[in-house]
C-alpha cells in the first residue's frame, strides 16, 4: 500500500488544528483555576497564570460538600445511564425481533418522544413528581429519565446491522428470545451500547435544567447546579472558584471516557476486522 | 418473525410506559393548556379558544423564529455533521498514526458542561480584550460585536455547541469508519481512486445509518442545547435575533410567565419535528444500507 | 460489557448507601427538635455575591431565637430563577416563608402570587410593631415596595442605586483628572470621546441586562418616563422627546465609537483589564470589581442631565412573606425584622455592596459608620439615596413580555437600526397593545 507522506503531513496539520481549537479553551479554564481574581481577566494571550495559586480549589474543598456532590451526580448519572441502556436494549429487540401490527407507527411515536424538547415536558413532570413526593430527591430526577427514544433508535439500527442467519440459527435451536438476546445479539452489539451509555452518562451528569427544577436543598445538588453558585448576575462572578468547581465536574466523565476508549478499542480488535 | 404479542409487550413495557407517562401525556398536558391563558401559579385558567394559536401566526417574531431555527440548523449540520463525518474518515482511513490521540484529544470538550463552555468563548471572544481580539488587532481588524449582531449572533452560539459536540460526533462516526472493511478500501486504493470518489462511493454508504443517527441528533439535540448558551448569554437577544422554536417555548414559559402561549409554540415545535421525522422516515431511511 | 455492567452497578449501589446516610443523618438532625418551627428563606445570594452573609445572619438569627429555624435557600439566574421556582412551589402546594422578590417583580407578584400581607401581620399577631414601618423608613423608601394600587406587599430589604465606575489610569492616560470625573452627560460624552481619541481605549459602557434599570434612570433622569397613567390607565410613556433625547445620547456614543454596545459580561470583563474607561452600573458590583481589578476602581454620581433632577430607580429586591399559617407567619415576621435591624443591614451591606433602606444605619457605629466613612465609592451610592424612586413594573399578564420589548428596542436603539425616538414611539405602540 502506498503511503503518499505528503498528503499525511497536510491532514496532520489539519487536525491539529483542530485539535488546537478544541483544547485551547480548556487551557483557559485550567488556568483561570489556578488564579487570583485580579489575574484573570489580563488581556493577553499568554493563559498561563504569573503566579498559580491553589486558593480556588482549596475554597471548594473547605466549604463545598465535594463529595456528597460528586456522589449525587454520579448516582443520578449512573442510575439513569442504565435505566436507558436496559430499556432501549429490550425495546430495540422487540422491533427487530418480533412482527406485529402497528410496529412501524409504535416505533415512530416512540422516537418522537426525544425530539420534544425539555421545556415543554418540564412544568407537567414537574407537578407529577410533586405529587408523587419525590422533589428534593435524586429519584425525582431519574424517574422521568428511565427511557429514551434516541436509545431505541440506536439499539434497533445496531441490531439491524446483525446477518439474519445468526438470528435464525438461534431460532432453530429453539433457543428462548432472552438466550438469542443476550448470548447472540448482545455480545455483537457491544461497542454500540458503550458509546451510547457514554453520551448518556455525559449527557445526565452535566444535565442542569431539570436537576434545578427537582433538586431544592443544597446537599442535594448535583454539580452542575453547585457551578451556578458562582456565577451571579448580580454582584459578579467568582471566576476563579467557578473554573475550579468546573475543572472537578469536567474530570470523572473525562476519565470515565479515557478509560473505556481503551475498551473500545480493544473490543474492535477482540471482534476482529470483518471481512 | 415470530407472533408471540405479548412477549414482545413485555420487552417493549418499560420503554413504552416510561415514555408514554412522563413525554406523551405531558404533551397532552400541553395542549389541554395551549387553549387557555394561564400563569402557572393563580387557580383560574381561561379558556381561550384558538386565540394563543392565533396571535402566534400572526405575530412577526414568528417568521425570525423559523428564520433563525432554520440558520441554526445550517450551522449546526456544518459543525457537526459534515465535518467530523469527513475528519473521522481521514483519522480512520488515511492516518497510520495518532489516530487515537486525535479522537482522545478532539473528544475532550464535550466532557465539558454547556455552561462553562459558554462563559469561556464570552471571554475569548471578547471584543475589547479577548485573546482572540488580540489576534484580530495584531492583524488590524477590530473585533465584530459577536453578541449583538443579529446573524453572527446565531453563527457564534452554533460554533460553541460546535465546539462541544463535535468530540461526541467524531468518535461515533469513527466507530462507524472502523466498521468498513478494510479490503475495500485497500482495493480501492489499489485502483487510484481518489479520497473524493472512496469516500462518496464506499464510506458514506457503509457508514450510512449511524451517519443519519448522526445527522438526526445534530438537528434535534442542536436546536435543545442551544437554551443554555442563550440562556446565559443572549436570553433571545438582541432583539430576538439568537432566539429559535425550543428557546421561545422557555422564554414564554419561564419568563413571562405565559403558560398558554408557551405551550402553543410548543404544540407548533412538535408539528414541525414530526414532519422532519416523516421525511426522514420516507426519504433518508431508504437510503439507508443494511446488513439484515 | 459485563465487567462494566458490574462495574456501574457497584458503584450505583454504593453511592446510593452513601447518599442514603448522608440523607439519613440530616433527617435526623433536624427531627430532633419537634418543637422548631421551620421556616425557609429564599434568595438570589450566589457564593460570589453575598452567600456568605445570608449564612452568616442565619445562622446568627437561629442561635438567637433557639425556637425558630430558619433554612436558606439559593435560587439561580437571579429574581427570574426565583420566581420562576416559586411559582412552580406554588402550583404544587409548597410555599417558601420568606421570599427576595426583585423591585422588577413587584407588581407582577402584587397581582399574580398569594402573599402574606406584612400591615395585616402586624395588626393581627403583633401589633406592637405598629408603628415599625413610619418610624424605621423614609416613605420614598417604603414606596419601593408599595404596588402601583397602594398595597404595601413587602419590606424593602437591599437597594442599589446605578453609579459610573471609571479608572483613573485610563483617565490619566488621557489627560483627564481622575478627581475631576464628568457630572452631567454632555461631560460623559466629551470624555468618552477624549479617552477614545487620545488612547484609543473604549470610552464608556452602561449596562445591559435583561432590564431596562440602568435606561429608566437615563430616561427619567431628563424628565421622561417609562410608565404613564392617562385615563386611569397605565400605558407606555416613554415615547416623549426627553426619552429619546436621553437614550439618544447613549447610541450617540455608540455610533461614535466611543461607546461599547455589547453584552455586560463582556463590557465588564473588559472593564476589568483596562479597556474601557467609565461604566455605569450598579453600585452592587463595588466589592467584585475593587477585588478583580488591577487598577483603583473609583466611582462618582450618576451623571445628570443639565438643570434637571436626578430620578434613580431602586435595584435589588424587597422581603414578601408567603407563609400561610399563624404560627409561621409570626416567625417570618420576626426573621424579618431581625434582617432589617442596623446590625444585620451593615453586615448585608459590607457583603454585599447594597445600601440599607433603613433610616439612621450609616450614623450607627453599631452599623455602618465606619464603613462608609473609609469607602469613598459607598458614599456615592449613599448620596444618591434621596433621589430614589421606585422601579417601573409593567402590570397586567404581559407585563414581563412588554419588559421584554423594551429590552429588544435597546438593541434595536444601540445597534443604529433606527433613532431612538422612532424606536421609542414603535415599542410605545407595541407595548400599549400588551397591557
Amino acid at each position: 500500500m502506498k503511503i503518499n507522506s505528503y498528503r499525511d503531513w497536510y491532514w496532520h496539520i489539519l487536525l491539529l488544528f483542530a485539535v488546537v481549537i478544541q483544547l485551547w479553551p480548556l487551557l483557559f479554564m485550567l488556568s483561570t483555576s489556578f488564579k487570583t481574581m485580579d489575574q484573570i481577566f489580563l488581556s493577553t494571550l499568554n493563559p498561563l497564570p504569573a503566579k498559580p495559586v491553589i486558593d480556588n480549589y482549596l475554597y471548594v474543598l473547605k466549604n463545598l460538600p465535594l463529595i456528597q456532590y460528586i456522589v449525587n451526580t454520579l448516582l443520578i448519572a449512573s442510575s439513569i445511564t442504565l435505566a436507558k441502556i436496559i430499556t432501549s436494549i429490550l425495546a430495540g429487540f422487540a422491533f427487530v425481533y418480533y412482527d406485529f401490527s402497528h410496529k412501524e407507527k409504535l416505533f415512530n411515536t416512540l422516537l418522537l418522544t426525544f425530539f420534544i424538547p425539555i421545556t415543554v415536558v418540564m412544568m407537567p413532570n414537574y407537578l407529577f413528581i410533586s405529587k408523587l413526593g419525590l422533589l428534593n430527591t435524586p429519584w425525582g430526577v431519574i424517574l422521568p429519565q428511565l427511557a429514551d427514544g434516541m436509545g431505541i433508535f440506536l439499539m434497533r439500527q445496531s441490531m439491524r446491522n446483525i446477518p439474519k442467519p445468526l438470528l435464525e440459527a438461534g431460532r432453530l435451536e429453539n433457543a428462548s428470545p432472552w438466550v438469542i438476546l443476550t448470548r447472540i445479539i448482545l455480545p455483537l452489539i457491544k461497542p454500540s451500547v458503550i458509546a451510547m451509555g457514554i453520551v448518556f452518562f455525559i449527557n445526565s451528569w452535566n444535565d442542569y435544567f431539570w436537576p434545578l427544577l427537582i433538586l431544592h436543598d443544597k446537599p442535594t445538588y448535583t454539580l452542575p447546579l453547585a457551578l451556578q453558585m458562582f456565577i451571579s448576575a448580580e454582584g459578579g462572578s467568582e471566576w476563579g472558584i467557578a473554573m475550579a468547581v468546573a475543572m472537578l465536574t469536567a474530570l470523572p466523565p473525562l476519565l470515565l471516557y479515557l478509560t473505556c476508549q481503551r475498551f473500545i478499542m480493544n473490543t474492535f480488535m477482540q471482534s476482529g476486522v470483518k471481512g | 418473525m415470530n407472533r408471540f404479542t405479548w412477549q414482545s409487550a413485555l420487552f417493549l413495557a418499560p420503554a413504552t410506559i416510561t415514555l408514554l407517562l412522563f413525554a406523551y401525556w405531558p404533551l397532552l398536558q400541553d395542549v389541554w393548556l395551549s387553549f387557555h391563558s394561564w400563569n402557572m401559579v393563580s387557580p383560574t385558567m381561561k379558556f381561550v379558544g384558538l386565540q394563543n394559536y392565533l396571535q402566534l401566526l400572526s405575530s412577526d417574531e414568528l417568521i425570525k423564529i423559523l428564520l433563525n431555527t432554520v440558520l441554526y440548523i445550517l450551522v449546526l449540520v456544518c459543525v457537526n455533521f459534515i465535518l467530523p463525518y469527513l475528519l473521522s474518515f481521514i483519522i480512520a482511513h488515511r492516518l497510520n498514526r495518532f489516530s487515537f490521540f486525535y479522537r482522545s484529544a478532539l473528544f475532550i470538550p464535550s466532557t465539558v458542561s454547556l455552561a462553562v463552555a459558554s462563559i469561556l468563548f464570552l471571554w475569548i471572544l471578547n471584543p475589547l480584550a479577548g485573546p482572540l481580539n488580540i489576534i484580530l488587532s495584531a492583524i488590524g481588524l477590530e473585533s465584530p460585536r459577536w453578541f449583538k449582531e443579529s446573524g453572527l449572533v446565531i453563527i457564534i452560539i452554533g460554533l460553541i455547541i460546535g465546539w462541544k459536540v463535535f468530540g461526541y460526533n467524531l468518535i461515533l462516526l469513527a466507530a462507524a469508519m472502523v466498521d468498513v472493511p478494510k479490503e475495500l478500501i485497500e482495493a480501492a486504493r489499489l485502483e487510484n481512486v481518489s479520497n473524493w470518489q472512496l469516500f462518496r462511493r464506499i464510506i458514506v454508504p457503509m457508514t450510512s445509518s449511524t451517519a443519519l443517527y448522526v445527522f438526526v441528533i445534530t438537528v434535534v439535540f442542536g436546536l435543545q442545547y442551544v437554551l443554555v448558551p442563550v440562556n446565559m448569554l443572549t436570553q433571545g437577544g438582541p432583539d430576538q435575533g439568537s432566539t429559535n422554536l425550543v428557546y421561545i417555548v422557555y422564554q414564554y414559559g419561564f419568563v413571562f410567565f405565559q403558560t398558554g402561549k408557551a405551550s402553543a409554540f410548543a404544540i407548533l415545535t412538535m408539528l414541525i419535528y414530526a414532519l422532519f421525522l416523516i421525511v426522514k422516515t420516507k426519504v433518508l431511511d431508504k437510503k439507508v444500507h443494511y446488513e439484515n | 460489557m459485563k465487567k462494566i455492567t458490574q462495574l456501574v452497578a457497584l458503584l450505583c449501589i454504593g453511592a446510593f448507601t452513601i447518599a442514603a446516610l448522608g440523607c439519613g443523618n440530616s433527617q435526623n438532625a433536624s427531627s430532633k427538635t419537634p418543637s422548631k418551627v421551620m421556616i425557609e428563606y429564599w434568595h438570589v445570594n450566589a457564593e460570589s455575591f453575598g452567600g456568605p452573609s445570608v449564612k452568616q445572619l442565619v445562622e446568627q438569627f437561629n442561635k438567637e431565637n433557639p425556637d425558630i429555624e430558619v433554612v436558606e435557600k439559593y435560587n439561580p439566574d437571579m429574581y427570574k430563577g426565583l420566581t420562576q421556582n416559586l411559582q412552580a412551589a406554588m402550583a404544587s402546594g409548597k410555599n417558601p416563608d420568606v421570599v427576595q422578590m426583585g423591585y422588577s417583580y413587584l407588581n407582577y407578584a402584587g397581582e399574580n402570587l398569594k402573599y402574606a400581607s406584612i400591615p395585616d401581620i402586624i395588626t393581627k399577631l403583633s401589633p406592637e410593631d405598629n408603628t415599625y414601618l413610619q418610624d424605621n423608613f423614609l416613605p420614598n423608601v417604603l414606596a419601593l415596595a408599595t404596588t402601583d394600587d397602594g398595597k404595601q406587599i413587602g419590606l424593602p430589604y437591599s437597594v442599589s442605586v446605578p453609579v459610573l465606575y471609571y479608572n483613573p489610569d485610563v483617565f490619566k492616560q488621557a489627560g483627564l483628572d481622575p478627581n475631576q470625573p464628568p457630572r452631567t452627560w454632555q461631560q460623559v460624552t466629551q470624555y468618552a470621546k477624549t479617552i477614545k481619541e487620545k488612547t484609543g481605549i473604549m470610552g464608556f459602557f452602561m449596562q445591559e441586562y435583561a432590564d431596562n434599570w440602568a435606561q429608566q434612570a437615563l430616561i427619567e433622569s431628563n424628565g421622561g418616563q417609562i410608565l404613564a397613567k392617562k385615563d386611569g390607565r397605565t400605558m407606555a410613556g416613554f415615547d416623549t422627546p426627553e426619552a429619546s433625547e436621553a437614550y439618544q445620547v447613549l447610541a450617540d456614543m455608540v455610533k461614535n465609537g466611543d461607546g461599547l454596545h455589547a453584552t455586560n459580561e463582556e463590557a465588564f470583563q473588559a472593564f476589568l483589564s483596562g479597556k474601557i474607561g467609565m461604566v455605569c452600573t450598579t453600585i452592587g458590583k463595588r466589592d467584585n470589581f475593587e477585588k478583580s481589578a488591577k487598577f483603583t476602581v473609583m466611582a462618582t454620581q450618576f451623571p445628570s442631565f443639565e438643570g434637571k433632577t436626578r430620578k434613580l430607580p431602586a435595584g435589588g429586591n424587597l422581603l414578601m412573606i408567603f407563609s400561610q399559617d399563624p404560627d409561621k407567619q409570626k416567625a417570618a415576621w420576626r426573621f424579618v425584622k431581625f434582617l432589617e435591624s442596623p446590625g444585620a443591614l451593615a453586615l448585608w451591606s459590607k457583603g454585599t455592596g447594597y445600601l440599607p433602606p433603613r433610616k439612621g444605619v450609616t450614623e450607627d457605629p453599631q452599623g455602618l459608620k465606619d464603613f462608609a466613612e473609609q469607602n469613598k465609592n459607598m458614599q456615592v451610592a449613599m448620596s444618591q439615596m434621596p433621589e430614589v424612586v421606585k422601579w417601573a413594573s409593567f402590570p397586567g399578564a404581559n407585563g414581563l413580555q412588554a419588559e421584554q420589548a423594551l429590552i429588544d428596542v435597546r438593541d434595536i436603539i444601540l445597534s443604529g437600526k433606527q433613532s431612538a425616538a422612532d424606536a421609542l414611539k414603535q415599542a410605545a405602540a407595541k407595548i400599549n397593545s400588551m397591557l
